[in-house]
């Protein structure tokens, strides 16, 4: 996908997460983009590894240090860090790919939905948990996940790596459902890369 | 100084200070091989002060390095709420070992950087090479290996090549959050001691005062905080400063700002580069540098400008006409730079421009140069006096609004430069607007 395609995609995102939540930050943004991509299957071909606060993409970094430089996001002050807020610029790119949005705005809005609005420190917890589910220990018991999620993060407690693992197996069931309705109602534009526990067992 | 100690001078550090397993280091033909690379490829020739090289540039780093080491592991400096998170941090045996890692790591950091140094590496190495795999092939070497397996106790290769290129050029091995603080020592965003010496010693060499900051106090007031010390914000330790330091810190990313804009991307410098890859395309066996060992050690600046003068003499060798435009000073001249008023219209307003004069020209006469800032925002915790942790954003109107460096030109070859021009000025709306999808469900 080419540059300004996957921009008018990005900073649909942002707009979906500064309208669910009273603010998005650069943390919100790496956390739910690795979802939109890894879960959803969106195209955005940002690379992810397991760094500050879970999944961390240095592409994605960079763009969007590309994007303040293009004038379509710009900085804000907020009592824990900068928000980012996006700016008239972005809906004159968004503007340009019709098709593109059209195909992707559910799987962006499913993201939006299960995940704006929470904290940074949840977003960690959950992305680490998705990240541990889906790449490094994929089909384990919970209590196998969430030990990797504390081992790779010492300063998430046990407890609160299980129930983030938890929760990320109901947002790939959720995920697997809205695509099966879907296809049923001869949509297109929600593809999910994952494997639900579900589908694990089976 | 004891007889396993040994100093160099150097220009902006005074002296560098090395044990004698550090000296093998230094002895070995890897290191050596810096001497030849220059940091800053072709700058001389429109700063002519800019002939260091990668070598003292090494030193350089490894001594700040552990300097900001001694730093942030004092037992003043640190909370129990990170001693506990941060084993090695309650072992004196493992603060050494580590404190050597980070030295050795600091010293070889840039052993793979190709002749020239960062001049297109990706269009001239093969597919899934850059220099950071360089660098780890050169520490993993058996040569490199029997210095780590002499010391004692043995040094892991693999700790090293994980603190010298980092989490992302390393991402087949997993970092616990001690090793990514240690390897942000080195090369991290906003306090990595690579960008450090860079700064201070680009700006020494070519007399452009910018690039200098207190890095003494800066390096003084680092510490290892976590993000937030409320129980449910962010607890990830992180590379931060006492409030005491938010000064330096503004100033080093300052100093950044200012270095990029008046020297990295010069555009007369940025386009001898571009020069020097089409003549190393040319010149170059299969268009690449060797990721053989052997091969990677025996190439330097000085083959290559060995090479260029050759070319450039004889219209019969391969980059020659490469090669005369960097030595005869026939460089193309810059055509096309982004500006605010065409980003409105195309973000990507360079490549458009490019890519309609390429159809209009020939290809050879067009070049196109698009760099984006590799860094996000300058976001680090930030110790208040009061005891309170806060993000350096939420402090600093500085950090926050300091401009992003972005870099979009097109450059033309003089033969063709006026007339070109004078198209893209008479037809610019049409040539840089977008392309727009057509609309559509699916």
């Amino acid at each position: 996908m080419d540059r300004l395609r996957n921009a008018a995609l990005l900073t649909r995102l942002i707009e979906g997460l500064c309208r669910k939540g009273d603010w998005c930050g650069e943390t919100h943004v790496q956390k739910t983009a690795f979802f939109v991509q890894e879960l959803m299957g969106v195209p955005l071909g940002f690379q992810f590894i397991l760094y500050k606060h879970g999944p961390f993409s240095f592409d994605l970094r960079d763009e969007l240090t590309a994007l303040r430089a293009d004038g379509m996001l710009e900085l804000e002050p907020r009592t824990y860090g900068a928000q980012l807020v996006p700016t008239k610029q972005c809906v004159y790119i968004q503007g340009l790919y019709p098709k593109t949005m059209a195909k992707y705005e559910r799987s962006i809005g499913f993201v939006v939905e299960k995940l704006g609005g929470k904290r940074v420190v949840e977003l960690e917890r959950l992305g680490t948990a998705f990240f541990v589910s889906n790449r490094l220990e994929e089909g384990k018991p919970v209590y196998i996940r969430a030990n990797k999620v504390t081992a790779l993060k010492p300063h998430i407690p046990t407890e609160k790596a299980r129930d983030a693992v938890r929760e990320v197996d109901r947002i790939a069931s959720a995920a697997v459902a809205q695509k099966q309705a879907a296809i049923s109602s001869g949509e297109h534009g929600v593809v999910t890369s994952v494997r639900t526990e579900q589908q694990r067992q089976q | 100084m004891p007889g396993n100690f040994h100093e160099v001078r150097d220009p902006i550090h005074v002296f560098v200070r090395l044990d004698s397993e550090e000296r093998r280091v230094l002895d070995s033909a890897s290191f050596q091989r810096l001497r030849h690379i220059h940091q800053l490829a072709l700058t001389y020739l429109v700063y002519p002060g800019a002939t260091h090289k990668r070598f003292e540039h090494s030193l350089g780093v490894m001594e700040l390095a552990s300097r900001v080491f001694d730093v942030i592991t004092h037992s003043e400096s640190i909370s129990d709420r990170i001693r506990s998170l941060l084993e090695p941090l309650v072992s004196s045996d493992k603060l050494r070992y580590w404190r050597r890692v980070l030295r050795m790591a600091a010293l070889c950091h840039d052993v793979g950087h190709l002749p020239f140094s960062h001049a297109a590496e990706k269009e001239l190495l093969p597919n899934g090479w850059d220099h950071e795999k360089l660098t780890r092939q050169v520490i993993s070497s058996n040569a490199m290996k029997s210095i780590w397996n002499s010391i004692t106790p043995p040094l892991r290769h693999v700790d090293i090549e994980k603190l010298a290129v980092g989490p992302k050029n390393a991402t087949d091995l997993e970092f616990t959050d001690w090793e990514t603080i240690l390897a942000e020592i080195i090369g991290g965003d906003a306090f990595g001691v690579d960008r450090m010496d860079y700064l201070l010693r680009d700006s020494h060499h070519t007399g452009v005062a910018y690039g200098k900051f207190e890095h003494y106090r800066l390096i003084d007031t680092l510490r290892i905080l976590p993000q937030s010390n409320e129980s449910e914000r962010l607890q990830e330790p992180a590379l931060g400063v006492d409030e005491g330091g938010i000064h330096s810190a503004e100033a080093l990313m300052l100093a950044r700002y200012f270095m990029y804009s008046q020297v990295y991307f010069h555009p007369v410098r940025r386009i001898y580069d571009i020069h020097l890859m089409d003549f190393l395309k040319e010149w170059l066996d299969d268009s690449v540098f060797s990721t053989d060992l052997e091969g990677h050690l025996r190439m330097t600046d000085n083959e290559v400008s060995a090479a260029l003068r050759e070319a450039a003499d004889a219209e019969d060798k391969a980059g020659h006409l490469h090669a005369r435009r960097i030595l005869g000073r026939e460089h193309f001249k810059r055509l096309y730079e982004w500006n605010p008023d065409d980003v409105q219209l195309n973000p990507e307003s360079g490549r458009a421009v490019f890519r309609a004069l390429s159809e209009r020209y020939d290809k050879d006469q067009i070049r196109h140069d698009r760099y984006r800032q590799g860094s996000g925002a300058p976001d680090f915790p930030i110790q208040m006096r009061d005891g309170r942790i806060v993000s350096s954003l939420d402090i600093s109107k500085t950090l926050r609004t300091l401009p992003v460096v972005s870099v979009d030109r097109v450059f033309a070859d003089r033969s063709i430069f006026d007339n070109a021009i004078k198209w893209v000025n008479e037809n610019r709306d049409e040539i840089i607007a977008p392309e727009r999808e057509e609309a559509g469900n699916g």
